[in-house]
């Protein structure tokens, strides 16, 4: 019934001479040698445990024994714990390995090596909180060591299904693609390769070696622009295709798309129009930024972070402001007016002698000015058109009245600002055809045609947007009695606005400090924001 | 019922319980009576006997099924136990496990080992998880006599176990008992527990910890005692608050702190003059009158944050000289503020070649030096900042070295790099840095604590008291007393100019396994191998608290800077914080899977560092764990891991002691073992 059955007892007393030990005696001692050799445990574990120690020694008993004042157990002790053998044949059956040893061995035997003496070493386990990897010194003991090694093992676990194979024919069309790209970017063939990894279910495998691709090629041809814009429709192509998970490659995609952007020289003939390629990327970084930026919230800081500094740079050549403005604007009408319009004015003064025939003599620089002059405009346009869109809602009670009338005019102007930012629009392509007509059919020597046809382009937008004006100033007198006095003066300053526009090339300093007054004063006029429309 | 069988069951009986003489008189009378009954052939008329009695007779009469009655009555309680609905189970699973180990302990006393073994095997498994450690202390109980010697299994006969219950639960039981006529569980639950029922719904599964653990002492004396008021703030006139009054401190947080301290204050004094306990001075009380007047500005601050209150010291203190004074305050004006996102650096000392045969290690408050216990009796001191430069020699000389570090213990040649104290004649459990760092304390198994200079390196007294050996002992944060804890089940309070113990705290059922001070000095926490903490009130020598809940032995000790709270670690890897006001635990703290041989709350005691012997040392945020209610965090398991602030592995190295420095880099110690 206990542990100790009354047949070891008999052992035991047979062993200490005891021959005549009666059963019953046996019987009543088994189990309270066992309850006993519980007692002398239980202290043997305190003693353990006050040694700071989780494995118990013959140390340990003997202390226990101490304790309840009986002769410890001599010749069990050693530093180490027991090394307990099992019993060949026997489950539960252990024994302490005992062997016989020699004297001749041990006479003979060199002496022993001293044991080392205990010391103490000391390292960083954690600076502030973390733990530093492996420090050079002198030290042993370093915590990282152990778990260093874990970790290469870890990682060498990672690489391996890394090395997974590719299978020959998705080699073999991702060499056909970049060969396409690389060469015949203006093939048709190329247009289909560019619906293949639009649609392509399959490409997955291939994501990194495009990324890596698309990163190499811009960096090493930033002069070549059929391929720049070749590996921009790659990038929207891959960019479309649902079955591809992007995410994990942005990182790497980014910088190129970014260089495609706000690089300082892409392509290195004139009649590259790397405007366009600008107007195209900033596209696809808007379209990445709209698609991930939920998952990845930092994505659009970063991005126009970096275009900000591209933009208030005033080292950086204008074909760089005209990337970033691109960019920002694509970004959405709230970045505009976060970003461009507090900086709006002094960037205009910045911008405005380059744009004058008078102080900048290089048609090249002066084109390039008014292409960003443009691209401002363009995206100051389109924010206030979202400013005006929630127009309704901003308006204060006390201005009910005018709103009454308002409302009447509200309806109409979505329609007619859809016109004029058509028209706005429409402004740079329709200057792009007539410059690039020009600079196409003539050599750029002809300072005298390529400045009518810069004029000319802004002189159709003027007049576009004038007309827009005129009829808007029609109606406000009309139907809008109280903002007349203001609307009218207005009205008045930009139609003569208008004029000197086509007369004067100084216009877009007036029409930069006429805009800053709109920008102010968006809030507390209802008829300024149709206004500032027409900018 | 024939007369004759019901005359057998009364024999029977006699004989089962051992009344000899009065069987014998039975049986004499009934021969007589039989001869009277020949003649007279009188029927008696107490022949017309209810079944009911009957049956009674009959149980008493069956000797041998005892065993198997405890058993049936047992497993068709738990069974239907069991069985019972949700809602009421976790309450009536309560009952099981003082039924269970009462029915193990009734089968013993009654001489049924045999049996009472068969029962306690078959149905251990049931409460292993919670009460292995009690499981296997009365697994070894094998005779009537060894509950009586045995402690643990005398307290728990001798005392009910108080088990609180909703109504229907209650109710639900008695019902079941007493149709089922279970008498026997009916009677243990009688006389052993102590129902607290309670009207409404059933008590939710959370506030089970004051069932896990059947203590030894009533928890009804163990509530009474936790209900005795103490002063748990700081000193007053501390160095700190010194600091915090005078205002050099930079940092503006720190100077709101110090105001919304000085508002306490205020309550402080209303306090004092309510209880009449701190005599104020006049002084003192304008001063007070004009920090109230500061303070009430940042009032709600105040009420936002509780800083801790002010008490006087109860003991005599030890004067601190001006330098001493200005090198503290200069460590407290340089204090890193630790918080859950700014964490600490960590020191760490590593014992090499200690052969299995380091105890104990201690660390000075400026982590300078450090000691060890051996088991060999000795005791070992390095100088850190000794050993520092021999690093940084022995690097300049053997840059190429790569294991330049054996290298240092080879250019030492004969000398050794620490100080040896050799005195005490048994393993040595214990060592104590006074706050200075010029006397050192030790503990050994010859049951004597000795006190050692570091700076004359050698013994100066040989404190005598104990009867066994002095598991612990504890300088006071003030130095100049200290406390020690003993296998002897006492723990006790010495000055160190006498060599006589000044109290002595007795009143654990087992070892007293570690001590700690209060920061105020005016109490000592103890941690016993009974499961509980005690913490006692120094001048007076009384228990003021008991902490019930840890399910194993006690290891370690630490008490915030605040002096608010205490947080305990056990052998299971728990670490438990209490309040010590309301005596309550406020938090478990589960994460380490081995012993935590060491705590230590930061200074501003806004982190907990636990060093255990699973190789880690974790770091808690006190401030979430103490701000939790604990019905709350029960609920959800997780926010566990949310204060556990950082787990720092070490290489195969136990942590054995932890120490922060005034200025809060978290010094620790441990042992390289290549066994672990």
């Amino acid at each position: 019934m206990s542990i100790v059955p009354k047949e070891a007892i008999e052992v035991i007393a047979q062993s200490i001479g005891i021959t005549n030990l009666s059963p019953e005696v046996a019987l009543a001692l088994a189990p309270d040698v066992e309850y006993r050799v519980r007692e002398i445990m239980q202290e043997a574990i305190k003693c353990m445990r006050h040694s700071r120690r989780t494995s118990l020694t013959a140390d340990d008993v003997d202390s226990a024994l101490k304790l309840r004042n009986v002769e410890p157990i001599y010749g069990f002790t050693s530093g180490d714990p027991l090394r307990f053998k099992r019993a060949a044949g026997h489950k539960d059956l252990f024994y302490i390995d005992d062997k016989d040893v020699e004297f001749k061995d041990v006479f003979e035997a060199p002496l022993a090596k001293a044991p080392l003496d205990t010391s103490v070493n000391t390292h960083w386990l954690a600076i502030e909180g973390v733990q530093p990897a492996i420090p050079e010194n002198a030290l042993v003991e370093v915590p990282s060591d152990g778990k260093k090694s874990e970790y290469t093992e870890v990682l060498i676990d990672l690489k391996l299904p890394v090395k997974h194979v590719l299978s020959g024919e998705l080699r073999l069309y991702f060499k056909h693609i970049t060969e396409l790209t690389v060469n015949k970017p203006g093939s048709v063939l190329f247009k289909e390769a560019l619906v293949s990894l639009a649609t392509d279910s399959g490409l997955h495998p291939l994501v990194p070696y495009f990324i890596y691709f698309i990163a190499d090629e811009v960096t090493r041809n930033l002069n070549d622009f059929p391929l720049l814009f070749a590996l921009m429709r790659v990038v929207r192509s891959l960019l479309r295709n649902p079955h591809i998970h992007i995410d994990p490659y942005l990182h790497q995609l980014m910088p190129s798309v970014i260089t495609c952007l706000v690089a300082k020289r892409l392509g290195n003939r004139s009649s590259d129009n790397h405007w366009e390629l600008r107007n195209f990327t900033a596209n696809i970084v808007a379209s990445i930024c709209k698609r991930f930026g939920h998952a990845y919230y930092n994505l659009q800081p970063r991005v126009t972070r970096t275009l900000l500094h591209a933009f208030l740079d005033p080292t950086k050549a204008l074909p760089q402001h005209y990337g970033a403005i691109q960019g920002l604007a694509a970004l959405g009408p709230s970045v505009v007016r976060l970003l461009i319009l507090p900086n709006l004015e002094p960037y205009l003064q910045l911008l405005a002698p380059e744009m004058i025939l008078e102080k900048q003599k290089n048609e090249m620089k002066r084109h390039e000015a008014w292409r960003v002059y443009g691209a401002l405009l363009c995206a100051a346009g389109q924010c206030i058109y979202d400013r005006v869109k929630m127009f309704p809602g901003l308006l204060s009670p006390p201005t009910r009245a005018i709103w009454k009338t308002n409302a009447k005019v509200v309806p109409t102007m979505p329609k007619k600002r859809k016109a004029s930012t058509d028209n706005l629009m429409h402004q740079p392509s329709l200057k792009k055809v007539a410059t690039d007509g020009k600079m196409g059919a003539i050599p750029m020597n002809s300072m005298q045609i390529d400045t009518q046809g810069t004029t000319g382009g802004y002189s159709t937008a003027a007049g576009g947007s004038g007309v827009g004006l005129s009829s808007m100033s029609r109606q406000l007198p009309t139907e809008n009695m109280p903002g007349r006095e203001v609307g009218g003066r207005v009205v008045k300053t930009s139609t003569a606005l208008s004029q000197a526009w086509k007369e004067d090339m100084d216009a877009g300093q007036m029409l930069a400090s006429l805009f800053v007054l709109f920008g102010e004063s968006v809030f507390a006029f209802t008829p300024k924001p149709e206004l500032s429309f027409f900018l | 019922m024939e007369e004759d069988q019901l005359e057998k069951f009364v024999v029977a009986y006699l004989k089962k319980k051992g009344f000899k003489q009065a069987e014998h008189a039975f049986q004499e009378e009934l021969q007589q009576h039989q001869s009277k009954n020949n003649s007279s052939s009188s029927i008696s008329t107490n022949s017309i006997t209810d079944p009911d009695f009957a049956k009674h007779l009959l149980s008493f009469s069956e000797f041998e099924s005892v065993v198997a009655r405890y058993q049936d009555g047992y497993s068709k309680l738990r069974s239907w136990t069991y069985s019972s609905l949700d809602l009421y189970k976790h309450e009536l699973l309560r009952v099981l496990y003082p039924v269970f180990i009462h029915c193990f302990m009734d089968l013993v006393v009654k001489g049924h080992i045999q049996g009472a073994r068969t029962f306690f095997n078959s149905f251990r498994e049931d409460h292993e998880m919670m009460h292995s450690r009690d499981l296997q202390k009365l697994e070894g109980v094998l005779s009537p006599s060894h509950l009586e010697e045995m402690e643990f299994a005398h307290s728990l006969r001798h005392s009910k176990v108080k088990i609180k219950i909703c109504q229907y639960t209650y109710e639900l039981l008695l019902q079941y008992l007493h149709k089922t006529q279970l008498t026997i569980m009916l009677g243990i639950i009688n006389e052993h527990i102590n129902f607290q029922v309670s009207p409404g719904q059933p008590i939710s599964i959370s506030d089970d910890t004051e069932v896990v653990t059947l203590i030894g002492s009533s928890q009804d004396e163990a509530t009474q005692i936790n209900q005795k008021e103490i002063q748990w703030g700081l000193l007053e006139d501390s160095l700190e608050e010194r600091l915090e009054k005078s205002g050099v401190l930079l940092s503006d947080s720190e100077k709101a702190e110090g105001e919304t301290k000085e508002g306490e204050l205020d309550e402080n004094k209303k306090r004092s003059v309510e209880g009449g306990k701190q005599g104020t001075s006049t002084k003192k009380l304008k001063k007070d009158k004009a920090a109230s007047a500061m303070g009430k500005t940042g009032r709600p601050e105040a009420n936002a944050v509780i800083t801790a209150p002010r008490v006087k010291p109860e003991l005599a203190l030890p004067v601190i000289s001006t330098e001493v004074e200005k090198s503290i305050l200069e460590d407290l004006r340089n204090r890193v503020q630790l918080s859950s996102v700014s964490l600490p650096s960590v020191n760490f000392y590593t014992f090499i070649n200690t052969h299995n045969g380091l105890n104990c290690s201690s660390i000075s408050h400026d982590g300078s030096l450090v000691a060890g216990g051996f088991s060999d009796s000795s005791l070992k001191v390095w100088d850190m900042a000794k050993l520092g430069q021999e690093a940084v020699g022995s690097v300049l000389q053997g840059e190429n070295d790569t294991t330049s570090s054996e290298y240092v213990l080879g250019s030492n040649g004969g000398k050794r790099s620490y100080t040896l104290f050799q005195g005490h004649s048994g393993p040595v459990y214990s060592a104590t840095f006074s706050p200075l760092g010029d006397f050192l304390l030790s503990s050994s198994a010859d049951s004597t604590v000795r006190l050692w200079s570091t700076t004359m390196n050698a013994n100066l007294v040989c404190y005598k008291g104990h009867n066994y050996p002095v598991w612990d002992v504890q300088f006071s944060p003030l130095g100049h007393y200290f406390a020690s804890a003993s296998h002897d089940r006492t723990a006790r309070i010495w000055s160190m100019d006498r060599i006589q113990p000044l109290r002595i705290m007795a009143g654990h059922l087992s070892d007293v396994d570690c001590v700690q001070w209060h920061v105020n000095c005016n109490y000592i926490a103890t941690g016993s191998s009974d499961k509980t903490v005690r913490l006692w009130d120094v001048q007076s020598g009384e228990c003021v608290r008991i902490f019930i809940g840890h399910r194993s032995m006690v290891l370690s000790l630490a008490m915030s800077s605040d002096g608010r709270y205490m947080a305990s670690g056990d052998e299971d890897g728990a670490i438990m914080m209490w309040d010590l006001s309301s005596g309550r635990c406020v938090t478990p703290l589960m994460g380490h899977t081995s012993c935590v041989w060491s705590l230590a709350f930061s200074c501003e005691g806004s982190l907990l560092a636990s060093g255990s012997a699973d190789c880690t040392v974790k770091l808690w945020d006190v401030t979430a764990s103490t701000k939790v209610p604990k019905t709350e965090e029960n609920k959800s398991g997780n926010t566990n891991r949310l204060r556990s602030l950082r787990t720092l592995p070490t290489k195969s190295s136990p942590v054995y002691a932890l120490r922060f420095s005034r200025r809060n880099l978290l010094f620790a110690a441990g042992v390289l073992s290549k066994s672990v």
